[in-house]
C-alpha cells in the first residue's frame, strides 16, 4: 500500500499541466455561499441520501428476490438482486439467462458497490468555476433541464442543429439517445466503436453481412484467438464456455505478444510481433490452398472470389510470413493444416477490441476468409450467424425524423465512405473540434461515454473539450468527462432503474430497479424524454414512463407486464433464417468483396506493413484486466482493492537493461504525451512490448478511490485512423521507459 | 454415513478473475480489506516465450486435524460432523490464537465483532441446498463443491479421475480441500 501512495503522489501529466493540486477552502467560497466543492456537495448529499434511504426501506421490510439485468460491462447478464429490509446485499447470475448461466464476473458481484459509491453521482449539477474546476452547484432537476434545453436550443439556432455533437455508448436506451439526435436533427452522432471492433464488425459485414458472428464453442475442436484475451476481458458466457471447452481438451492457439491469462490456458501460446497477425492469416490461407485443404463444395456453393484470394496469397509462404511476424514456417504451416483438419469444427475467431493496427481490417477480412475456406458457416462447431438484436420487439409510433443536410464531423461518408453511419469514427469528431473543419462543433451531449480517457491524446481532448460552449453529461458516476461539464444530468445506476427490454437468446429480460433510487436521480429513458419535451421534440418519445416503453416492446410477444415482472423473463417467437443468405450484395459470403471493389479498395487481403518501433522504443500495448470494464469501474471500491492500478508491463530482460526493478516507478514517454507509472517487471511480455491495462490515470478528483492510480493510455496514444474502417490504431505508438528518479515533472 | 464436505480446486480452470473473492464478500459481509477466500499467482515459471502460470482458489482448508481447533482456549472453534470449521462467536474471546496457528492464514479477525472470522463453506446457503457463494459464481469453474463421502458426488468423481494433492502435507492437517492440476492435453478432459 505504501509503494502505491508514493506513485500516487507523483504528478502525472493530467494533473501538473491542467489544475492545481489541491483546492484551497477559500477558493470554494468565491461568489454565493451556494458554490460547493465536491467534497461538500457529496457529504451534504450523503445525509440526504441516507434519510430518502430510509423512507424507501420502511416500505419493503424482508427479503426480496429482483430479477433483472447486469450493467457493469455491456455483457447484459441475468442477475438476481437479493434485497434485504430495502438494501441490495447479493447480485447473482440468473441461471435462466443464457448471458449468465448463473455466474457473475467480478465486476457482476461488486454491482452493490455502483450503488452504494459514496462517490457517485446524486442529484443535478451546474458547473460554477472555470470548465475544471470541479466546482458546481446542486440545482433541481427542473434547472438543469431547463438549462441544458436553452444551451441546445442556442446553438441549434445560432449555428444550425449539426453545431451540436452526441455520443453514447452501447447501451440499452441507445435507440432513445438515437431518437434526441435524430429528432434534433444533428448528424454528429459519436460512438465507442471506431476505439473498439470496427475492423472486425466491417470486416465481417462485408464478408458475410453479418457484423458479429458467434462459435459454437460446444461442438468446436480448435480455435485460434488473436489477441482475443477472454480469461480477462470477460465476456461472461462465452468465457465459461471458452473454459469448458479448453477443459475438454479442445485446442487453443493464441497470437498475443504477451502471456495473458488466456495464453496460459492456450495449447499454444505464439507470442507474435504485433501489427502482423496478418502476416500469420494470409501465410495460413496460402498453406491452405497450395495444400488443397479449403471445402471445395462449400467454396462453389456459398462463396464468391476464391480465385482472386488463392492468387492473392500465392506470395504469402509460411517463409515469407515468419520474417514478418517472429513465428516459425513449420508452426504456421502445421496450424494452418490442424485447422483445416479440425474443420468445420475450427474456428479463426473473430476477436474483439480490433482496432490495433491501420492494418486490423485486412487482418480481420483474413480471419473471415479463413473461416470461409474451411467451410465452418453455420456448421456444428463453427461460426454461427446471429439475427440483428432486438427484431422480434414492438415500439412507439413516432414522426418521421427532419432531413439532415449537413456533413458529419467525423468524416462519414465523405472521408470514410465504407464506415456504417451508427460507428462513426469519434477521434475524428474530436480532431474537427479543434480544426474548425468542416465547421466548428460547438456543443457536446454525452450520454454515459469517456471520451477524455477514451480518445488517444487526451491532451488535445481536453483541449477541445475546453473550446466547446456547451457540454453536458449524463452518467451515474462523476467520471472525467463529466468533471469538465457545464451540466450533469445523474442518471440512476442499473439496479435502481427500468430500461428497455434486453435481449438474450431467444428470451427477453426486463432490467428493473431492485431498489427505489437512493438519491435525486432519473433513468436515461425519463432524462431523455425531459429534455426531448423541452426542445419541442416530445413526440419523439411517446411515453409517460418507462413502462410505457416496456408494454410497447412487449406487444408482438404475447406477454403481458405483469407477467414478465412474476417471472422475470419471456420467450420469444423462434424466427428461422436461412444462414446461407446473406445479406452481401451477392447474397454469398464475399471473399472477394464487391463493397470494397466498387469503393476503389483491394477487393481480397493483401499485406500491409505495420509500423514498428525504433531501437529504444517499444510498442505500447494496452487490453483489459478481468476486474474492471473501459473506463466506468475503477473507482468502485471492491473492485479497486483487487485491482487498484495498472502498472507498466516490461520484458524482464529489457528491464535488466534499462536498469528498471520491478515495483520502481517509471516514466512512459510517447511523442505526444508522457506518464509516470510503476513497473511489472516479467518474463510474460515480449521484449519489445510493454503493457498497460486501460481505465487508470483518471482526471476527476470527484472519483476519490480511484483518483491519482496508475497512468493513462490515452495521455500516450497518437491517434492513427484507418481511412477505410475509421478504426483508431492503439498499437501504433512507440513509447520509450526510463526508470524514474525525481526531479522530473511529468 | 454422514457427509464430509469439501473443495476440489481444478487449478488449470482457474482464471484468476477473482469473481469467488467479491462473491464471498457480499455473501457473508466480509469486512472491507480482509477475505475469506483468495486466489494465490504461481507464476509465471519460466523463461520467456516457455511459461507456466498456475491459479490456485484457496480458502480454509477445513483441516480433519485442524491447528485452529487444537489450540483454541475457549472452545470456539469447532468442527461439525460434517466436517465444517467453524467459529462460535458467543464463545470467541478474540484471543487470535487460531489465527496463529493456521498454516494457511486463511482466518482474520473481525474487527467490529472483536471475534475470529473465516470461511464457513456458506454453511447458510449449504441448509437451503445452494453451493458455497464462491462456487456458484465461479467463472473458469474452478471451484467444485461436495459431500466426499457421497461416491457420485461430483468432488469424488474428480478425485477418482485425477490425482489430487492437499497444500502443505507435511503439516499433518489432513486438509479437506483437494488440488488437481492436471491439463485437458494430458486428461483428456478437466471436466467438472
Amino acid at each position: 500500500m505504501a509503494k502505491d501512495k508514493h506513485i500516487a503522489d507523483l504528478p502525472s501529466i493530467g494533473e501538473s499541466f491542467f489544475w492545481r493540486k489541491e483546492f484551497s477552502r477559500r477558493q470554494f467560497l468565491i461568489g454565493s455561499g451556494a458554490v460547493f466543492s465536491w467534497a461538500m456537495l457529496q457529504k451534504m448529499s450523503f445525509a440526504g441520501g441516507k434519510a430518502e434511504e430510509t423512507t424507501a426501506t420502511a416500505a419493503k421490510k424482508g427479503v426480496n428476490k429482483v430479477p433483472s439485468v447486469c450493467e457493469m460491462c455491456v455483457w447484459r447478464c441475468g442477475i438476481i438482486a437479493t434485497v434485504e429490509d430495502g438494501m441490495v446485499k447479493k447480485l447473482e447470475g440468473n441461471p435462466e439467462n443464457i448471458n449468465s448461466r448463473g455466474k457473475l464476473c467480478p465486476r457482476g458481484n461488486a454491482g452493490i458497490k455502483l450503488l452504494y459509491d459514496p462517490d457517485r453521482l446524486k442529484f443535478p449539477m451546474i458547473r460554477v468555476g472555470e470548465r475544471g474546476s470541479g466546482k458546481f452547484r446542486r440545482v433541481s432537476w427542473k434547472e438543469a433541464l431547463d438549462f441544458t434545453a436553452e444551451q441546445m436550443q442556442r446553438i441549434k439556432e445560432q449555428y444550425g442543429p449539426e453545431a451540436m455533437i452526441m455520443s453514447s455508448t452501447h447501451n440499452l436506451t441507445q435507440p432513445y439517445f438515437e431518437n434526441l439526435l435524430k429528432a434534433y436533427g444533428t448528424p454528429n452522432y459519436g460512438t465507442q466503436r471506431s476505439l473498439c471492433f470496427n475492423a472486425m464488425t466491417i470486416a465481417f459485414l462485408f464478408t458475410y453481412g453479418v457484423a458479429q458472428p458467434v462459435v459454437d464453442y460446444e461442438n468446436c475442436k480448435y480455435i485460434i484467438y488473436a489477441g482475443r484475451n477472454l480469461a480477462e476481458a470477460i465476456s461472461n458466457s462465452e468465457t465459461q464456455r471458452m473454459m469448458d471447452f479448453a477443459a475438454r481438451g479442445g485446442k487453443i492457439v493464441m497470437l498475443d505478444p504477451r502471456f495473458t491469462i488466456t495464453a496460459s490456458k492456450a495449447a499454444e501460446w505464439l507470442p507474435i510481433r504485433p501489427g502482423t497477425d496478418l502476416a500469420f492469416f494470409l501465410a495460413m490461407g496460402h498453406v491452405i490452398i497450395k495444400e488443397k485443404l479449403y471445402n471445395q463444395e462449400f467454396i462453389q456453393q456459398h462463396t464468391v472470389g476464391f480465385e482472386e484470394f488463392a492468387k492473392a496469397v500465392e506470395p504469402y509462404s509460411p517463409e515469407w510470413a515468419a520474417q514478418r511476424c517472429d513465428i516459425p514456417a513449420e508452426t504456421i504451416r502445421r496450424i494452418a493444416r490442424e485447422f483445416a483438419a479440425a474443420a468445420p469444427a475450427a474456428v479463426v475467431h473473430p476477436n474483439w477490441r480490433t482496432s490495433n493496427f491501420v492494418n486490423s481490417f485486412q487482418t480481420e477480412r483474413t480471419v473471415a476468409i479463413l473461416n470461409a475456406l474451411v467451410g465452418n458457416w453455420a456448421a456444428p462447431g463453427g461460426l454461427q450467424p446471429v439475427p440483428e438484436e432486438g427484431s422480434a420487439l414492438g415500439s412507439l409510433p413516432q414522426p418521421p425524423y427532419p432531413t439532415v443536410t449537413a456533413p458529419r464531423l467525423d468524416g462519414v461518408p465523405w472521408k470514410h465512405p465504407l464506415v456504417p453511419l451508427k460507428y462513426g469514427v469519434i477521434q475524428d469528431i474530436r480532431d474537427a473540434l479543434l480544426t474548425g473543419e468542416p465547421y466548428q462543433g460547438k456543443g457536446w451531449l454525452v450520454y454515459r461515454q469517456n471520451p477524455l480517457m477514451s480518445i488517444p491524446e487526451r491532451r488535445k481532448t481536453l483541449t477541445a473539450l475546453k473550446n466547446l460552449d456547451f457540454l453536458a453529461v449524463i452518467d451515474v458516476i462523476p467520471n472525467d468527462t463529466a468533471y469538465y461539464a457545464d451540466v450533469i444530468l445523474p442518471e440512476s445506476t442499473y439496479l435502481e432503474r427500468w430500461d428497455p427490454l434486453s435481449v438474450a437468446g431467444n428470451r427477453v429480460f426486463l432490467r428493473r430497479p431492485a431498489v427505489e433510487p437512493l438519491y435525486d436521480t432519473k433513468s436515461g429513458l425519463m432524462i431523455l424524454k425531459e429534455l426531448g419535451e423541452r426542445l419541442g421534440l416530445g413526440d419523439y418519445f411517446p411515453y409517460q414512463d418507462e413502462r410505457d416503453v416496456i408494454k410497447a416492446q412487449l406487444a408482438p410477444v404475447g406477454i403481458s407486464f405483469e407477467e414478465l415482472l412474476e417471472k422475470g423473463w419471456a420467450e420469444l417467437q423462434e424466427e428461422h433464417h436461412d444462414p446461407y443468405y446473406l445479406q452481401t450484395a451477392s447474397n454469398k459470403i464475399e471473399i472477394s468483396s464487391s463493397t470494397l471493389a466498387n469503393s476503389g479498395e483491394n477487393p481480397v487481403p493483401a499485406w500491409q506493413e505495420p509500423p514498428a518501433p525504433p531501437v529504444g522504443k517499444f510498442y505500447l500495448l494496452s487490453g483489459k484486466v478481468a476486474q474492471h470494464t473501459q473506463f466506468s469501474t475503477q473507482n468502485n471500491l471492491w473492485l479497486s482493492l483487487l485491482t487498484p492500478d495498472n502498472p507498466v508491463w516490461i520484458n524482464a530482460e529489457a528491464a535488466k537493461q534499462l536498469g528498471i526493478k520491478d515495483g520502481q516507478p517509471v516514466i512512459v514517454e510517447s511523442p505526444v504525451g508522457k506518464v509516470i507509472n510503476k513497473a511489472y517487471v516479467t518474463e510474460g511480455i515480449r521484449p519489445d512490448c510493454v503493457f498497460m491495462a486501460a481505465g487508470f490515470g483518471h482526471l476527476s478528483k470527484a472519483l476519490k478511490t480511484t483518483y491519482g492510480k496508475g497512468a493513462s493510455n490515452s495521455s500516450l496514444h497518437e491517434t492513427h485512423t484507418d481511412p477505410v474502417t475509421g478504426c483508431q490504431a492503439l498499437s501504433e505508438t512507440f513509447v520509450t521507459v526510463r526508470p524514474y528518479l525525481g526531479g522530473e515533472s511529468a | 454415513m454422514s457427509k464430509r464436505y469439501g473443495f476440489v480446486m481444478l487449478v488449470y480452470r482457474c482464471i484468476d478473475c477473482k469473481a469467488c473473492q467479491v462473491g464471498c464478500w457480499a455473501e457473508n459481509e466480509v469486512p472491507l480489506g480482509k477475505s475469506r477466500n483468495w486466489i494465490t499467482k504461481d507464476g509465471p515459471k519460466g523463461k520467456f516465450p516457455d511459461l507456466i502460470t498456475d491459479f490456485l482458489p484457496g480458502n480454509c482448508m477445513h483441516c480433519g486435524n485442524a491447528p485452529c481447533v487444537n489450540v483454541c482456549p475457549t472452545g470456539a472453534s469447532y468442527q461439525t460432523e460434517e466436517g465444517i470449521v467453524l467459529v462460535n462467536k458467543k464463545k470467541c474471546i478474540g484471543c487470535k490464537y487460531c489465527m496463529v496457528a493456521c498454516p494457511y492464514n486463511a482466518r482474520y479477525y473481525h474487527p467490529e465483532e472483536k471475534t475470529a472470522d473465516k470461511c464457513t463453506m456458506c454453511v447458510h446457503r449449504l441448509k437451503e441446498g445452494l453451493q458455497p457463494a464462491c462456487v456458484s459464481t465461479c467463472v473458469g469453474g474452478a471451484r467444485v463443491f461436495g459431500d466426499l463421502n457421497d461416491p457420485d458426488s461430483q468432488v469424488s468423481r474428480l478425485l477418482r479421475k485425477h490425482r489430487a494433492v492437499v497444500q502443505l502435507p507435511q503439516a499433518n492437517t489432513q486438509p479437506n480441500v483437494y488440488y488437481v492440476y492436471d491439463s485437458p492435453v494430458d486428461k483428456g478432459g478437466i471436466a467438472p
